[in-house]
């Protein structure tokens, strides 16, 4: 149970990444002309159409990680104990507290990114979107390699 | 659907609180319950471990609801000429510095 909880939560994840980096490129780094290559369509996106679907999946993954955040307190928290590795562990107690943070955001990032989108409030979206990525990737990126040292359904 | 305009006041106020409050909560462990994982069992505030590790995540993030909701409350009633003083930015400078405190408060971690 734990492991199938465990691949739709990667799921999730790689979603919400996806979401999030688009929007994230098309506010720091707009196409300024029609995109040709794939990195400028990448850019090139609708940006506020991404919102409500990175703030369900933000919701959905924060919820599938703390359903299954007992069974990593339990096991593989042991293992990186014995493994002797406190960056590993530091890098997900940071992760646990990265996503509250994300969460708590999320009513302000929807609010500044409703439409009709306001000039006045551009920086705070563009501000709230890069922490929301910052997050989002630091939680994949430490999820996966903390995974990695217990193993596959270990 | 578009919010009332006093909404981006009440999302602010919610940021603000609750990653300050949650932050308060982890560094002084006010945690509202414990969940023991291996037993499967919850105590009401701080509870120290029992057969296996003791989780006090879930009671810091409810401490910090519990904040962030009545400060909330307290904001409904707050005039608007006043909560139209408050800037944006709020919502992402605080949230922005508690990830930088929290990388302060686990530096152990990454420097032994």
């Amino acid at each position: 149970m734990f492991t199938a909880l465990l691949i739709v939560h990667g799921l999730f994840a790689v979603a919400l990444l996806g979401a999030i980096t688009h929007q994230t490129a098309s506010v720091w780094l707009p196409a300024r002309k029609p995109a040709g290559s794939f990195a400028g369509r990448f850019r090139a996106v609708t940006a506020a159409s991404y919102t409500n679907a990175i703030i369900a999946l933000y919701v959905c993954t924060a919820l599938l990680g703390a359903i299954i955040y007992p069974e990593f307190r339990v096991s593989i928290r042991g293992v990186l104990e014995e493994l002797d590795v406190p960056a590993a562990m530091g890098a997900f107690e940071l992760k646990e507290h990265f996503s509250v943070v994300g969460l708590a955001a999320l009513p302000a990032y929807w609010y500044f990114w409703r439409q009709p989108l306001s000039e006045e409030h551009r920086r705070t979206r563009r501000a709230l979107t890069a922490i929301l990525a910052f997050i989002t990737w630091w939680n994949f990126l430490v999820g996966h390699v903390v995974n990695n040292f217990r193993g596959y359904g270990g | 659907m578009t919010p009332p305009r006093p909404f981006a006041f009440l999302a602010i106020v919610f940021t603000v609180v609750y990653t300050v409050a949650y932050a308060v909560a982890v560094s002084q462990n006010y945690a509202l319950f414990t969940y023991h994982p291996v037993p499967g069992t919850i105590g009401m505030g701080v509870e120290k471990v029992q057969d296996g590790p003791a989780m006090y995540w879930y009671g810091w993030m409810a401490t910090a609801a519990i904040a962030a909701f009545g400060a909330c409350l307290v904001a409904c009633v707050v005039p608007e000429r006043l909560a139209k003083r408050v800037g944006s930015g709020w919502s992402w400078i605080v949230p922005l510095g508690v990830l930088l405190f929290f990388a302060y408060l686990l530096r152990g971690y990454f420097l032994r």
